[in-house]
């Protein structure tokens, strides 16, 4: 077995962050901008992702000449770990921080990075990933969404689903077919930057069943897409699309999904909480102290410039056990708290209805189970 | 992106633990050739072995217990021997300065002990670094199970294909696989609080956390690899049980030292309680010694 998560410390200056971070969040709280609630993926707030880019907490890895701020990524990670434990409105520009904005970085041209980076930065440009189809879920080679030449860039049609925010955000990036699939399947996929707001497009919601409005179906026919606006090599989006996924398994919102109803547990607990409830809490301790030195250990690997595809799967099938995992334990000793208030009450609801949508996300349980088992050598 | 290379907190010296492995492992090969019925000849066989690994000056990597920085090369021994499955316990000898306890135990044992209840303060003198080479051991004996896991349901085949052919067993054992990363991660931090602050609270409450940790994953790697092995991994002539048997006793063992599993996550609860939240609490059990 060759699973490799050496011991990282975070330096000094990122506790010093967080700190900073705490604070600001206080002030955000405490002056009645938002109030905790939902998990991270569906409170979109763009104020406060403009707040986010003036003080420098979006790009923040990035280089300086495309608005970034040159951190490491432990640094990022202390930031999104603090805004996530404290359930901030951070969805609005969750998606281009974490995964566009390097995308562009890494496949973009330069005249796209001057155009979308540091807008992303500043927190006033917002990205929804446009890859799952009717008939495509995990089976992310299958896309049947077609874009086809025509003068000055492309033709898209097709349909995409669960594409959240797209009826608030800017853009979405596109994964559709524009060649041959070859044998692998892999063959002939390319990636497109769509602007949301154009008008050759259609936007209609997709209802949760907690009743919430985060997806959407977007369909397009005859969409033009400029050729300026094709991200990388056309043919290459497989590589793409699967050369991030380090930076979108491993990271803190695989596990802090609803932390929330965690701390509402402990506030409601009393002065000498009952030893069932103070082992649960323990034992939520245990699992996200193991789960979070992982974490740490896969950020600075993508520092050091190592991609730990596997490792990362890893985190996120762990990380999503836990989540199911915490809802049932807390559950389970629920009698026994002292005097759940209404906030836990709310945490309580909204985890019990939201959490097939944590695990779903990113990869279902069986594909990172099936990168596990291959890297484990027996797949 | 910027030019920072982090490094780990710890590393063991590559070729320690490469020389470590090899060891052992050609010491319990030889060992579980000739171990036969006869107990007293089993004795003499291990301690023949521990003269062995001691001309190798393996024994005495670890001057004193206290020596924090010692302990990366240490853990790496530890971890070396409970993999190989040699009866010859290197935390004994490490930690406890004891030889004759290190060879006390019959391979492919088991014996409960009762458990106390976790206690806060006035861990016994030792007890916490006792504790923490058992959570190595029972890393290093769980990856074996793996290990033996992972190359059986290659070679066995039903149906007309290896059982690794099976979505059903490739899950299995992914999750074990998991469980067992999650076991290491947390006995690995602990370590690293070992050798950067010594014997601190920190280190305390990190092992326990470490405690419950393996405890949860030892039950899973026990039931998978049991399961994908069929009769066989039940028999006493399939080297499974070795790993299982030490596994079953060092758990066992660290709640002995540290109070039981459920003792250990109820004092970690307080820490949260103490700390004001789940999220305050695991920051600041983890938190950097030096901010």
């Amino acid at each position: 077995m060759n699973l490799n998560f050496p011991i990282f410390e975070l330096p000094p200056e990122a506790e010093k962050l967080r700190e900073q971070v705490r604070d600001f969040v206080r002030e955000e709280t405490g002056s009645g901008k938002w109030q905790r609630r939902g998990d991270f993926a569906t409170f979109h707030l763009p104020g406060f992702s403009e707040r986010l880019g003036s003080r420098g907490w979006l790009g923040m890895t990035w280089p300086a000449q495309y608005g970034g701020h040159e951190k490491s990524m432990l640094e990022r990670l202390v930031v999104t770990e603090e805004l996530i434990a404290a359930n901030a409105p951070i969805a609005a520009h969750w998606i281009s921080d974490r995964q566009s904005g390097p995308l562009l970085l890494r496949y973009g041209t330069e005249e796209q990075r001057q155009r979308f980076l540091p807008e992303i930065a500043a927190g006033r440009c917002f990205f929804s990933i446009g890859m799952s189809e009717p008939d495509s879920g995990s089976d992310l080679a299958s896309v049947r969404t077609r874009a086809t030449r025509t003068d000055g860039g492309w033709l898209l049609n097709g349909r995409k689903v669960w594409t959240s925010f797209a009826h608030v955000n800017h853009y979405a990036i596109v994964l559709a077919r524009t060649g041959d699939a070859g044998e692998s399947r892999h063959g002939g996929l390319s990636q497109f930057i769509v602007d949301l707001r154009g008008k050759d497009l259609t936007i209609r919601p997709i209802i949760n069943m907690a009743g919430g409005h985060e997806f959407n179906e977007v369909v397009f026919e005859d969409t033009f897409v400029p050729s300026d606006l094709i991200v990388g090599e056309p043919g290459n989006g497989w590589d793409q699309v699967t050369s991030e996924l380090a930076y979108e398994r491993s990271g803190p919102e695989r596990y802090l999904s609803c932390i929330r109803l965690a701390e509402a547990t402990v506030r409601c607990a009393g002065k000498n909480p009952a030893p069932a409830v103070r082992e649960t809490i323990g034992r939520l301790v245990a699992r996200l102290i193991s789960l979070r030195t992982m974490s740490i250990a896969v950020a600075a690997q993508l520092q050091n410039g190592e991609m730990p595809n596997l490792e990362a799967a890893l985190i996120k099938d762990l990380g999503n056990a836990f989540e199911r995992e915490q809802v049932q334990l807390i559950q389970a000793i629920q009698g026994d708290i002292e005097s759940p208030d209404q906030e836990f009450l709310d945490a309580m609801t909204e985890a019990s209805v939201y959490y097939p949508s944590w695990a779903l996300r990113g990869g279902t349980r069986e594909i990172l189970r099936g990168i596990v088992a291959r890297g484990l050598g027996i797949r | 992106m910027p030019d920072k290379k982090l490094h780990p907190v710890m590393q063991a010296d590559a070729l320690i633990a490469d020389a470590a492995r090899r060891a052992f492992g050609d010491q319990a090969k030889a060992y579980f050739e000739k171990a036969t019925d006869d107990v007293a000849q089993n004795k003499a066989l291990r301690e023949y072995a521990l003269r062995e690994i001691a001309d190798l000056g393996f024994c005495d990597a670890l001057e004193s217990p206290d020596n924090a920085s010692a302990w990366p090369d240490a853990a790496a021994l530890i971890r070396a021997q409970a993999y190989s499955g040699l009866p010859v316990d290197m935390v004994h000898i490490l930690v406890g300065q004891d030889t004759a306890a290190a060879i006390a135990r019959e391979a492919g044992t088991y014996e409960a002990a009762p458990v106390p209840a976790a206690v806060e303060r006035d861990l016994p003198a030792g007890s916490a670094l006792f504790a923490l080479g058992r959570c190595l051991q029972l890393g290093s004996a769980m990856e074996a199970a793996i290990d033996l896991s992972l190359q059986y349901v290659q070679d066995r085949k039903q149906f007309g294909r290896a059982l690794s052919a099976f979505q059903a067993i490739q899950h299995s054992l992914a999750i074990a696989a998991e469980d067992l990363a999650a076991a290491t991660a947390s006995t690995d931090l602990a370590l690293s609080a070992l050798v950067t602050g010594g014997q601190s609270a920190r280190f305390v409450h990190l092992l326990r956390s470490a405690a419950v940790v393996n405890a949860g994953a030892v039950t899973r790697v026990y039931e998978v690899t049991h399961l994908v092995h069929g009769a066989i991994g039940f028999t006493s002539e399939y080297a499974l049980h070795h790993h299982t048997l030490d596994m079953l006793q060092w758990r066992n063992d660290v709640q002995t030292l540290l109070g039981s599993e459920a003792g250990c996550a109820r004092l970690l609860g307080d820490q949260a309680v103490a700390h004001g939240g789940v999220w305050a609490g695991v920051t600041g059990l983890m938190g950097n010694p030096a901010s």
